[in-house]
């Protein structure tokens, strides 16, 4: 349920649209940005790159937007227990 | 020569510097796949019609294939991705470990491996795994869950892929695994192979490989220190266990602790 009103964006994403990376060490990130660890990618293939988990971190709060290809997670199952329905039934130990 | 730079500097947008517009995205080392069961999921017929649009992952055709066949009616496949950009737009869109019902699964795998033991790169593995206590874990598990999968996603948990020359040899891992269960959580690693105990040179080697990886997990991950001991009630240590050895059900089975 709940996900039924949701409006498609007309235009495809910029994740839909943007193109790969090809040689990481032409990035420049803007100021407070981290690179990279360089020490992961010496000998890195035309995109192939590793990723330190710091570098990583710094997008959670950026890439927001649900994935086009994320299918409703209700029609897989996938829904958040309800905490309270199943304590009230004694399911948790806790 | 410099405003050239400029230029180019300006064409390429990263996230960071265009959140809604930006042109260019991180490749990971791999695409992965992530897949999910539950109770819910399970001997129910549900809705095929949004799963249609995406290519199914075609199942080996070997005797063990077909034996991973049954294993994988019931778990669905949620979305493949292979950006870094795209992974962080799954994991802010969807249901974190800590809400999930009782005896669910997350099982995150690079593409084309179906996270059964039955595959091709998984029958000759083995995994690391730890068991956590529900109670004292239930704020911590969506952050190692989270850190788990970074190091899958971003290549660094298998030492050797630290470049040697040319030669970028393939990553041990296969994929991560979350585990909810009535009373404790489970984080496990999938790796490619697992040593033998056969004590020849070449198994002592990847026994080392394989214990770095665990070592890593247990520290750069999960951020326990070096010999912090972890069993107790409801709890184990890191532990690595051959899929073989899992299947003799503990009667000769060599665990290997870090």
């Amino acid at each position: 349920s709940g996900t039924k009103g949701l409006i498609q964006p007309p235009l495809p994403s910029a994740l839909a649209t943007a193109r790969i990376i090809e040689d990481i060490s032409e990035i420049s990130y803007p100021e407070g940005i981290k690179s990279p660890q360089v020490e992961l990618n010496v000998n890195a293939k035309q995109g192939k790159f590793r990723y330190d988990r710091d570098f990583l971190l710094q997008f959670m709060a950026v890439c927001k937007e649900k994935p086009d290809s994320l299918p409703p997670l209700d029609a897989i199952g996938l829904e958040p227990s309800d905490q309270h329905f199943t304590m009230s039934r004694g399911g948790s130990g806790r | 020569q410099e405003v050239d730079m400029q230029q180019q500097a300006d064409n390429i947008r990263t996230v960071f510097s265009d959140p809604q517009n930006f042109n260019v995205k991180h490749p990971l080392y791999s695409p992965w796949t992530l897949w999910f069961d539950s109770p819910a999921t399970k001997g129910r017929n549900l809705p095929q019609t949004p799963m249609t649009s995406f290519p199914q992952t075609p199942l080996p055709q070997t005797p063990g294939g077909l034996a991973a066949q049954g294993w994988m009616e019931d778990i669905k496949r949620v979305i493949s991705f292979d950006s870094v950009e795209e992974f962080w737009g799954l994991h802010n869109n969807i249901v974190p470990p800590s809400q999930l019902p009782q005896k669910a699964n997350y099982y995150l795998f690079k593409e084309g491996i179906i996270p059964a033991w039955e595959d091709e790169a998984n029958k000759n593995g083995g995994k690391w795994s730890i068991q956590l206590p529900k109670d004292k874990n239930r704020l911590n598990i969506d952050k190692m869950w989270l850190y788990t999968m970074l190091a899958a996603i971003g290549e660094t948990c298998d030492p050797l892929l630290d470049g040697e020359g040319d030669q970028q040899p393939q990553s041990l891992i296969t994929g991560v695994i979350v585990s909810t269960r009535p009373q404790f959580y489970r984080l496990s690693i999938w790796t490619r192979t697992a040593p033998a105990g056969s004590g020849t040179p070449e198994d002592e080697k990847l026994r080392d490989r394989i214990e770095a990886i665990g070592k890593h997990f247990k520290m750069s991950v999960l951020g326990y220190s070096e010999g912090q001991k972890l069993a107790g009630p409801l709890a184990t240590e890191v532990e690595f266990l051959s899929h073989k050895d899992s299947e003799k059900k503990g009667k000769q089975a060599k665990k290997i602790v870090v």
